[in-house]
């Protein structure tokens, strides 16, 4: 799915393994490429570029103007490499630019990465660069490597913590954990949002670009596997998305019994025990809304109350409207595409997806 | 995405899912936490054997080793079950107590602390506890308010409470080892076996050596006369018997009579 916008941090990770000194976190290693696309996702990718591309085209290209690249899926094989030498550095960035599509990544910022030898992709300012050069005394160096290594884990710390909590975290905050080190605030929030992403697969995006803040959103779908509200019984995953899939389907906000009377024709009811799947009740109108899965509102002005269900953030963050599509496709033994509708809805939302994590990227690069 | 053989440490998917849904429980048995690992193969439609769990985690740590952090693996005090929690190693301002909990509330949690390594029983009663509260930094709080925050400590699983009485849950113990033993280093005990904390055990009445319950069971299981390891004097204490994961599954209903009158703790 387009919203894990893998490739980007590859890059910078593979720079920072190669250009700093021998550091402790630089172990990890990149596998081949995240999930292979199977050949259907890579079709809606192209779709929603299309769309994309017709509708955006001015933004398009202003993006390009910026440093940071998007790559398409076709560029995740990239990753898989991991160059001993720095000399294969500019290597790959020019491979950046041949297989990217709509954003160029120009050769001599790859050049100017290798040169200064930080995370920084080209987008560091005329006074970073020159700090960096006149830094750059092999022991400051390795003091200042040292010190922002321990930082990085600071603020790692701190952000799972976030996520746990499931709270959103604002730049002020970070700041606040980094103290003495803000001047190098961009490196070392590059850096903890690889960190968070290759080894927790947490993906930091911006909310809201005037107050900075932050949410940390799961790149690989949904979590949920019945096990926290202490329910160890079968898993309910499939009726989560089953749900999902109603709701998108009626248009994005459906009344409660339309749930229900989905759900009857499984022989699930409200308030009786299903013999495989329980109540159910409580897990829908509660449990899942308190995960953030679901929205529950109360349609104003009902006598009695009556009630709306909609897909919560964490639905949203998790998944997106193709892949529930594709789900109800396969349950009904079709094809997403037999359902236009729906298909050009799943479609603009991968699009508006994609430009909103464009978007992310491009101010995460300008700090 | 590799799940073969292993090279050096490499995250997959399967390692992220099995971090985050360790995270998000806090601190989970050891039987769980084989099930988690085996939904996160098959979540992840991942066709290789699972990994042997001690080399699964072992792959995890040495990436998290930069970081600070570490799935660490413990032994539950009362009854010897093995645990596992995601714990910081720094001891840096950024804790998960920290961050849940007012000045206040922290306090109190650290004035329980010391009641508790204090005691001879690892146990500090709740009139004790409460008798404190007038000392506490930050803003005053009343005996009530922190009969409820004590409850919270309970939930969040930092204190397990019996009888009225409140002692260390076993994740708190993972997570703040380390930390008890810098802040508590001359009424800080230790295992005679083990070599690690000791918050709950039995103590030889001649000598003063103290052991966890789990490892006096696994040092006295097939001993007929139960001596003290450093005086050779008989052992005054009943002996529990060792936690069994094959039988815990069979008998379900019946507990062994030695362990009854011991509730599950966590």
């Amino acid at each position: 799915p387009v919203e894990s916008h893998y490739p980007p941090s590859c890059l910078q990770s593979l720079t920072i393994a190669i250009m700093s000194p021998p550091s402790k976190r630089r172990r990890y290693s990149l596998e081949q490429g995240r999930h292979p696309p199977p050949s259907e996702h890579q079709s809606h990718e192209e779709d929603a570029q299309v769309l994309m591309a017709e509708e955006e085209e001015v933004s398009a290209s202003s993006t390009s103007s910026s440093c940071f690249p998007l790559s398409s899926r076709s560029s995740s094989p990239s990753c898989s490499l991991l160059p001993s030498t720095p000399e294969s550095v500019s290597a790959t960035g020019s491979s950046f630019t041949s297989q990217s599509t709509q954003i160029s990544y120009s050769p001599s910022q790859a050049i100017a990465t290798s040169v200064s030898g930080n995370s920084d992709e080209g987008s560091i300012s005329q006074g970073e660069e020159s700090q960096s050069i006149l830094q750059a005394s092999p022991d400051y160096e390795a003091m200042l490597r040292e010190a922002l290594d321990v930082k990085v884990a600071d603020v790692v710390q701190f952000l799972l913590l976030k996520y746990q909590k499931k709270e959103l975290t604002t730049r002020a905050e970070i700041l606040t954990i980094i103290r003495e080190y803000q001047d190098h605030f961009s490196v070392i929030f590059r850096e903890t949002a690889e960190c968070m992403q290759l080894v927790f697969g947490i993906d930091m995006k911006e909310v809201d670009p005037t107050s900075h803040s932050y949410v940390l959103v799961n790149t690989l779908g949904l979590t949920y596997d019945g096990m926290l509200s202490g329910d160890y019984g079968v898993p309910k995953t499939g009726i989560l998305v089953l749900i999902l899939s109603i709701i998108f389907l009626e248009g994005n906000c459906v009344p409660e019994e339309n749930i229900w009377k989905a759900l009857s024709t499984m022989g699930v009811y409200a308030g009786r025990k299903h013999s495989v799947y329980g109540d159910l009740q409580k897990l829908i109108t509660n449990d899942w809304v308190q995960e953030g899965y679901l929205e529950y509102w109360a349609v104003p002005n009902s006598h009695p109350t009556r009630y709306e269900f909609r897909w919560g953030p964490r639905a949203h963050a998790e998944t997106n409207k193709m892949k529930v599509l594709e789900f109800w496709a396969k349950i009904c033994d079709s094809d997403p595409r037999a359902y236009p509708f729906w298909y050009e809805e799943a479609l603009r939302d991968l699009a508006e997806r994609a430009q909103s994590s464009i978007a992310t990227e491009t101010t995460t690069a300008m700090y | 995405m590799q799940c073969g053989p292993r090279r050096m440490s490499v995250m997959t998917d399967v390692h992220r899912r099995f971090l985050q849904l360790l995270m998000t429980h806090g601190v989970l048995e050891e039987q769980d936490v084989k099930r988690l690992q085996k939904h996160c193969y098959k979540v992840h439609d991942c066709s290789a054997p699972v990994e042997k769990l001690e080399d699964f985690i072992n792959n995890i740590n040495s990436v998290l080793e930069s970081l600070y952090i570490e799935v660490k693996k413990g032994v539950t005090e009362d009854d010897g079950r093995p645990i596992y929690a995601l714990v910081n190693l720094a001891t840096t301002s950024v804790s998960k107590m920290a961050s849940d909990f007012a000045e206040n509330e922290l306090d109190l949690f650290r004035k329980a602390l010391e009641l508790i390594v204090d005691s001879e029983s690892g146990f500090a009663s709740s009139t004790n506890i409460l008798n404190l509260v007038d000392q506490l930094k930050g803003k005053k709080m009343k005996k009530k308010e922190a009969e409820q925050v004590l409850q919270k400590f309970v939930q969040s699983k930092w204190l397990t409470e019996k009888d009225g009485e409140f002692t260390l849950h076993s994740r708190a113990i993972l997570e703040m080892e380390q930390h008890i033993y810098e802040t508590y280093r001359d009424s800080v005990k230790t295992c005679s076996i083990c070599h690690s904390l000791l918050i709950q055990g039995q103590s030889c009445e001649t000598c003063g050596i103290r052991m966890h319950l789990p490892c006096v069971a696994k040092y006295f299981r097939s001993s007929s006369e139960p001596r003290c390891p450093h005086c050779s004097d008989y052992w005054p204490h009943e002996i529990p018997e060792v936690f069994n994961p094959d039988k815990e599954r069979e008998s379900s209903t019946s507990k062994p009579n030695k362990t009854s009158s011991r509730s599950r703790q966590h």
